[in-house]
């Protein structure tokens, strides 16, 4: 690992159901359960994190985002492959991730006030001592835009927006350096959502933050990202600089999902999206998984898993179609036009 | 160009032992044939309200108040329970976030169609099958005679809002309310089902209102926009003049909060605050305590005022851009 990587994950897989708990199996060699189907919720994916970078990670529903998410924050752990965090140091303590999720007080105690919510970690792991605490929960809502004035106060009493700044001083009372946010602002109306970007890229600089930003929200990980992860159906299809990716998209389905974001300054867009569903993850396609959908296809994506390889530096893409240098110019199909 | 809906100062109230909550208030559009309104807000802005109102489908303790909805000229607010009840499904015909309260989750697809159609005409099975098929083609249903037999689980989520789409479509209404109906959807699936949406409302001429909280959602699809804050209207007009240049403070405001292309590395605008609840709204303008330009008139209510033939805002210092 170089000095400025901070994690770094290698051939991470997770699959869940297939074998089960003991009972299960002896259930199912009994005939009396069949046996859970095997899906490949995240399949061999390396990836570096660069110490200070925000890197998006981008794709549909159930394509492993929250499943790889969990396991970069230490919340499950890989079936395969590993995740290698660099060593805590005295000062980081010993919780250097922190997860935050989508509401993140639906899992948490509602009998419990704010400044437990947020003050019972750090006391826990003596990151500050008892007489410390309270004040160290006054700066820390005082910083994430939280009146301290409603220490005392229980969640339900707060609106979604502000619920998620308690979330985020909850994460960071632990002194983490690396913050994985799993679609943490998609459920926020626009100008709360603008208000909680904004307090992550403030947090960033003040504390050194490194993030993995994961979102449906190609709009949010354009904004925020400086390198994103394009994963479709558990694997990553194509990665680089988020300028990059978003101006000139390589693999064929990373096209297809930027062509068709729908964007403030597309006006009356004449959608010509790629065709068909996402396959079940369960049974995914053969070779290469977009290959049904792909305008491109050829015999060879039908068996042949694409890999993931350098096209340019900095830029990765798995397509059969890419080759060492980038692909030049306009998609080779129209996927929307402004008629 | 004809008005196929005529929304006249719509208002929708809460009733309950400790109040009244006036929900909608003096809520006023127009939809023309073959036009798409995007009718846009941030969540309890009364987005849906306003398309449950139109098809009045309000249930106690909610109830339509006052105003007119005229559809062709016709008050639906002044038809009897069995007049309305011919009404919807054939004229006016609603799509929701969730395909689920459209779609029956024990009954096949076929079933399902067959009561749509005989629900408003009589017609042999025979007949309805054919109907079924032909209006799930048009959705772009892969294979259609043997979706007929699959129950709604057994379809994915972008499947079942096409389903519900085809039986909304089944009696070719005026009308379309479309209320979030690509929220739940992957990117490349909502792109399916607006390409879908706009050719048939092309194709047709139905007028379809598009409730959304995503601007760019109706940016890309709508020809006209309003803008809804704490139950009332705040700005009306074509998509690229409200989008361009935005009269009300709220929508400049929301408009520069949404990151895009542009965005990146740069502070994202934030309006301070958030939404007041109904139950505590301001005594004048609604958006003052957010809104950089209140002044002390602002303490009094804006009327909701044409500023040119097409637009109208509720604003007593709407922009006139002019940097803002
Ligand atoms: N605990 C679990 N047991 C079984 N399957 C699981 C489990 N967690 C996730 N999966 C499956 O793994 C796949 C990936 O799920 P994951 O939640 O990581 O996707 P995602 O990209 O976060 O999707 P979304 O955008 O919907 O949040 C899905 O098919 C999902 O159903
Ligand atoms: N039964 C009810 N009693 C009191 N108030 C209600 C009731 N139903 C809805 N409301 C209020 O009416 C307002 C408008 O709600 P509506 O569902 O129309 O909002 P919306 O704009 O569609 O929001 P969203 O984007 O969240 O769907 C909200 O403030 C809501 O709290
Ligand atoms: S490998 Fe083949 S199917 Fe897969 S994205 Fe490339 S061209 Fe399409
Ligand atoms: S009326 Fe006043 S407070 Fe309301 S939006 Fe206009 S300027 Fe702002
Ligand atoms: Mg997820
Ligand atoms: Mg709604």
């Amino acid at each position: 690992m170089t000095d400025n990587v901070i994690l770094s994950a290698q051939n991470v897989s997770k699959q869940f159901g297939g074998r089960g708990d003991l009972v299960a199996r002896g259930l199912a060699r009994l005939g009396l359960a069949r046996p859970r189907p095997v899906v490949r919720a995240v399949e061999d994916v390396s990836f570096d994190l660069y110490k200070g970078e925000v890197l998006g990670v981008v794709g549909e529903s159930g394509c492993g985002k929250s499943t790889l998410g969990r396991m970069v924050a230490g919340l499950l752990d890989p079936s395969e492959g590993q995740i290698n965090g660099r060593a805590p140091d005295a000062n980081t303590g010993p919780l250097p991730m922190q997860m935050i999720f989508q509401d993140p007080f639906s899992s948490l105690n509602p009998r419990k006030r704010v400044s437990d919510l947020i003050g019972e970690a750090p006391r826990v792991h003596r990151i500050v001592s008892p007489s410390e605490v309270n004040a160290y929960v006054a700066d820390l809502m005082d910083r994430c835009g939280i009146d301290a004035s409603y220490r005392d106060r229980f969640s339900h009493q707060f609106s979604g927006g502000q619920r998620q700044r308690i979330g985020i001083a909850r994460a960071l009372a632990v002194k983490p350096e690396i913050l994985v946010c799993d679609e943490a602002v998609s459920a926020l109306d626009v100008s709360i959502q603008a208000q909680i970007i904004n307090l992550f890229m403030d947090l960033r600089d003040e504390f050194g933050l490194t993030y993995l930003f994961i979102s449906h929200d190609l709009g949010v990980v354009e904004h925020i990202a400086d390198r994103i992860l394009v994963m479709y159906l558990g694997r990553i299809v194509e990665s680089g600089p988020a300028e990059q990716i978003f101006n000139d998209p390589q693999h064929p389905y990373t096209r297809a999902l930027i062509d068709g974001v729908p964007r403030l300054d597309r006006r009356r867009t004449v959608y010509e999206p790629i065709k068909g569903d996402i396959p079940s993850p369960i049974d995914p396609p053969k070779g290469c998984h977009f290959h049904p959908r792909c305008p491109l296809a050829e015999a060879r994506c039908r068996t042949e898993r694409p890999v993931l390889r350098d096209i340019a530096p900095g830029r990765q893409a798995a397509c059969h179609l890419i080759e060492t240098t980038a692909i030049e110019g306009e998609p080779k199909w129209p996927a929307t036009k402004t008629g | 160009m004809t008005a196929v809906l005529d929304v006249r100062d719509l208002d929708t109230s809460f009733v309950s032992p400790s109040g009244t909550i006036a929900a909608l208030q003096g809520v006023s559009l127009t939809v023309n044939t073959g036009e798409i309104l995007g009718l846009v807000g941030e969540s309890g802005s009364g987005k849906s309200l306003t398309g449950f109102s139109i098809n009045r489908l309000i249930s106690p303790p909610g109830k339509v108040v006052g105003g007119q909805v005229l559809l062709h000229g016709q008050d639906v607010l002044t038809l009897g329970e069995e007049d309305m009840r011919q009404l919807r499904g054939r004229r006016i015909a609603m799509i929701f976030q969730d395909p689920m309260m459209t779609l029956n989750p024990v009954l096949r697809i076929e079933t399902q169609m067959y009561d749509a159609l005989s629900a408003h005409e009589s017609i042999t099975k025979t007949k309805a099958r054919s109907r079924a098929i032909a209006a799930l083609d048009e959705v772009g249903i892969p294979a259609p005679e043997d979706r007929l037999r699959s129950y709604p689980h057994q379809l994915s989520g972008g499947m079942r809002q096409r389903v519900a789409i085809a039986i909304a479509l089944l009696h070719r209404p005026d009308l379309i309310i479309a209320d979030e109906p690509t929220t739940a959807l992957d990117v490349t699936i909502q792109g399916q089902i607006l390409a879908l949406v706009q050719r048939l409302c092309r194709d047709r001429g139905t007028a379809l209102i598009w409730i959304t909280h995503d601007l760019a959602v109706v940016a890309g699809i709508a020809d006209r926009l309003a803008v809804m804050y704490a139950g009332r209207i705040v700005e009306i007009g074509g998509v690229d003049d409200v989008l361009d240049n935005p009269a009300h403070p709220y929508t400049r405001g929301l408009i520069d909060s949404v990151p895009a292309r542009g965005t990146r590395g740069k502070r994202l605008n934030q309006i301070p605050g958030r939404m007041p609840a109904l139950t505590d709204l301001p005594k004048g303008c609604a958006y003052a305590p957010r809104c950089p330009r209140a002044t002390a008139a602002c303490e009094a209510m804006p009327a909701i005022e044409p500023i040119s033939d097409t637009r109208a805002v509720r604003c007593f210092h709407p922009l006139t851009g002019e940097a803002s």
